[in-house]
């Protein structure tokens, strides 16, 4: 009884901030929307803390993903499609795709893979910007209809931010459930060492084709979402500054703990609305969090203050590959 | 062959060796880099537009003659590397798995030039060119070429051509190759690997400086190449080769050609869809490249 209560009491504790903040903040709609964007921003971080802090993947194309999963939504939505619905099949669509996309990928190890990703994350954003007839192109899809409720007139306001909230805390609760099965240590033990989990008979790439299909879904939901939430999407709204920052989140506040990445979403995601006229700011300051998390904070605001890791012996004596 | 047949083919071949010579330059730097630190310097496309935006910044603002413009940004990349070697590179030499640092790091300091550019360059134009170091204009036959960008193809091949020279048959050359083949056994044989580590870290950023010039001496810049760069230099490393100057060459000419031949038919997209499309092949199948060692 005693240690359940402790796993789930973080969880409620957190669902009583992610429905308050909006209902406190409901006076001024301004603070809502960036109290909104931060829910989704929890959800995004909570799947690639999947894939970075329990995987050991870095997905460049997260954002990617969710771009896909948004521009389907509207696209089905606007042929007469339930937004419901839409978001449904366009959220599996996407993650298939993301799956299909970056199967041939995770057979690679460490950079490479973050490399691959990038190429796929490159061609993602290429193909939104070059067919203008689906996506609009450049100049993005704006005035995007907001979903309808099922007793009829549109999800709109406190209700909207009451859905984010309640799949931010549901994708907590399923990490959390993931982290704890037998599935979730599996991923660490490929985190830690993939050849030896190789070795253990742990099926490699088929455990991360699966981890890599559960964090798309998260992305995906967390885009199809975000579009009419805010109004506006273009290819700009999910190129890779926007997986990078994801990452950061997930980085900066810890990876590999369920709430480090959303302590770190909840600090990094109302930034660039609170600089306000200086957002273009925003840029500068997330490039030097990122330099500060890889050169002083390599665990995390959760790991505390460390160098850079210096565990394996130096490497002017270790044997490397040439590559 | 009609005269209008004659320009498309002259010009396709004089863009082709242009953007070949150039990508061939940022990729050399690149691969440089990574063959001895082992770092993927994502930022290479920023530090490209970061030369062209200070050339163009000395000569237009500032009024200095172009040639003395260059060669004073060319010279500032030396200490601008140094103090970046000293603040952040040098702290991941012994690190495991410091690809993945290096990335990350890199793609943090293109986030930050990305910013800093977007709020002053990109306000005040959205089109860079350097006023042309060699006035004029020759004609081959009925196709007319812009001196400047002649002198611009001359000065990067010789460029390449020193590089080539330097890295194959020089002492420091030979080390570098040594420190990318075997760290170790190159210690053991007296080479002093953090010193070639930081002369690496400095003759690729200068490197990268030159072309990043050069092209802004050929065409107008504006703030969207550095993105391109940054893949196109990546996709040639990854398909010639990470490591190998070679394959940088040859496939840096064979990219410049492609993108010079397909943007007569379609749009420069295609081309940019096709090298990512070659990159995961060569990603998936053969990931030490074409020109491996």
């Amino acid at each position: 009884m005693t240690p359940t209560l402790n796993r789930w009491l973080p969880h409620a504790a957190f669902a009583v901030l992610a429905f308050g903040a909006p209902l406190l903040l409901s006076g001024n709609r301004y603070f809502a929307f960036i109290a909104g964007i931060t829910l989704i921003s929890v959800l995004w971080a909570t799947g690639m803390n999947l894939l970075y802090g329990y995987t050991g993947l870095m997905p460049m194309m997260f954002a990617g993903i969710a771009g896909i999963s948004a521009y389907m939504t509207i696209g089905l939505a606007a042929i007469g499609w339930s937004f419901w619905g839409a978001m449904l099949v366009s959220s599996l669509a996407a993650s298939l795709i993301g799956v299909i996309l970056g199967l041939p990928s995770l057979r690679l190890r460490g950079f490479y893979f973050t490399l691959c990703s990038l190429v796929i994350q490159t061609v993602i954003t290429l193909g939104f910007v070059y067919f203008v007839n689906l996506t609009n192109g450049d100049t993005g899809i704006s005035q995007i209809p907001l979903p309808e409720m099922p007793g009829g007139g549109s999800l709109s306001g406190l209700a909207y931010d009451m859905v984010l909230a309640a799949l931010a805390v549901i994708g907590t609760v399923v990490l959390t459930l993931i982290v704890h099965s037998q599935f979730g240590r599996r991923l660490v033990a490929i985190r830690e060492d993939d050849g030896l989990a190789e070795t253990l008979g742990i099926d490699v790439t088929r455990q991360k084709m699966i981890a890599f299909f559960v964090a798309s879904v998260f992305a995906s939901i967390g885009g199809a979402l975000y579009a009419p939430y805010v109004g506006f999407i273009s290819p700009r709204s999910f190129d890779v500054l926007v997986s990078l920052n994801i990452w950061l989140m997930v980085a900066f506040g810890g990876r590999g703990t369920i709430w480090g990445p959303v302590f770190g979403a909840v600090l990094l995601a109302p930034v660039p609305f609170l600089l306000q006229d200086y957002y273009t700011i925003k840029d500068v300051l997330y490039g030097l969090l990122i330099i500060g998390v890889i050169v002083m904070l390599p665990a995390g605001i959760a790991g505390g203050l460390k160098g850079p890791s210096r565990k394996a012996a130096p490497a002017t004596l270790k044997a490397e590959r040439a590559q | 062959m009609s005269d209008a047949a004659i320009i498309i083919v002259m010009s396709t071949i004089t863009t082709g060796i242009m953007l070949g010579v150039i990508f061939s330059l940022v990729a050399v730097g690149v691969t440089i880099v990574y063959g001895s630190i082992w770092m993927p310097n994502a930022a290479n496309g920023q530090f490209f537009l970061l030369a062209s935006l200070l050339a163009w910044s000395a000569s237009v603002s500032w009024g200095l003659h172009p040639a003395v413009a260059a060669l004073l940004v060319i010279g500032a990349s030396v200490p601008f590397s140094y103090l970046l070697e000293i603040l952040l590179v040098r702290r991941f030499y012994d690190v495991p798995n410091r690809n993945v640092s290096y990335f990350v790091l890199t793609l943090g300091i293109t986030q930050i030039l990305a910013g800093i550019f977007s709020v002053t360059y990109g306000v005040w134009s959205d089109q860079f060119q350097l006023p042309p170091i060699v006035p004029g204009v020759t004609l081959f036959g009925p196709f007319p070429i812009a001196n400047n960008r002649l002198a611009s193809m001359g000065i990067a091949t010789i460029l390449l051509a020193a590089l080539f020279a330097l890295l194959r048959f020089h002492r420091y050359g030979r080390a570098l190759r040594a420190v990318f083949q075997n760290r170790e056994a190159a210690a053991l044989r007296g080479v002093d690997v953090r010193a070639i580590y930081r002369m690496s870290f400095i003759l690729g950023n200068g490197v990268i400086f030159a072309g990043g010039v050069l092209f802004a001496c050929a065409y107008s810049v504006d703030l969207t190449v550095a993105w391109t760069m940054a893949v196109t230099a990546f996709a040639i490393m990854i398909i010639g080769g990470p490591g190998s100057v070679l394959g940088a060459l040859v496939i840096g000419m064979v990219f410049g050609f492609t993108q010079a031949i397909v943007s007569i038919f379609a749009s420069p997209t295609i081309a940019a869809f096709s090298y990512l499309g070659a990159m995961l092949v060569i990603l998936l199948f053969r990931p030490s490249g074409l020109f491996a060692r």
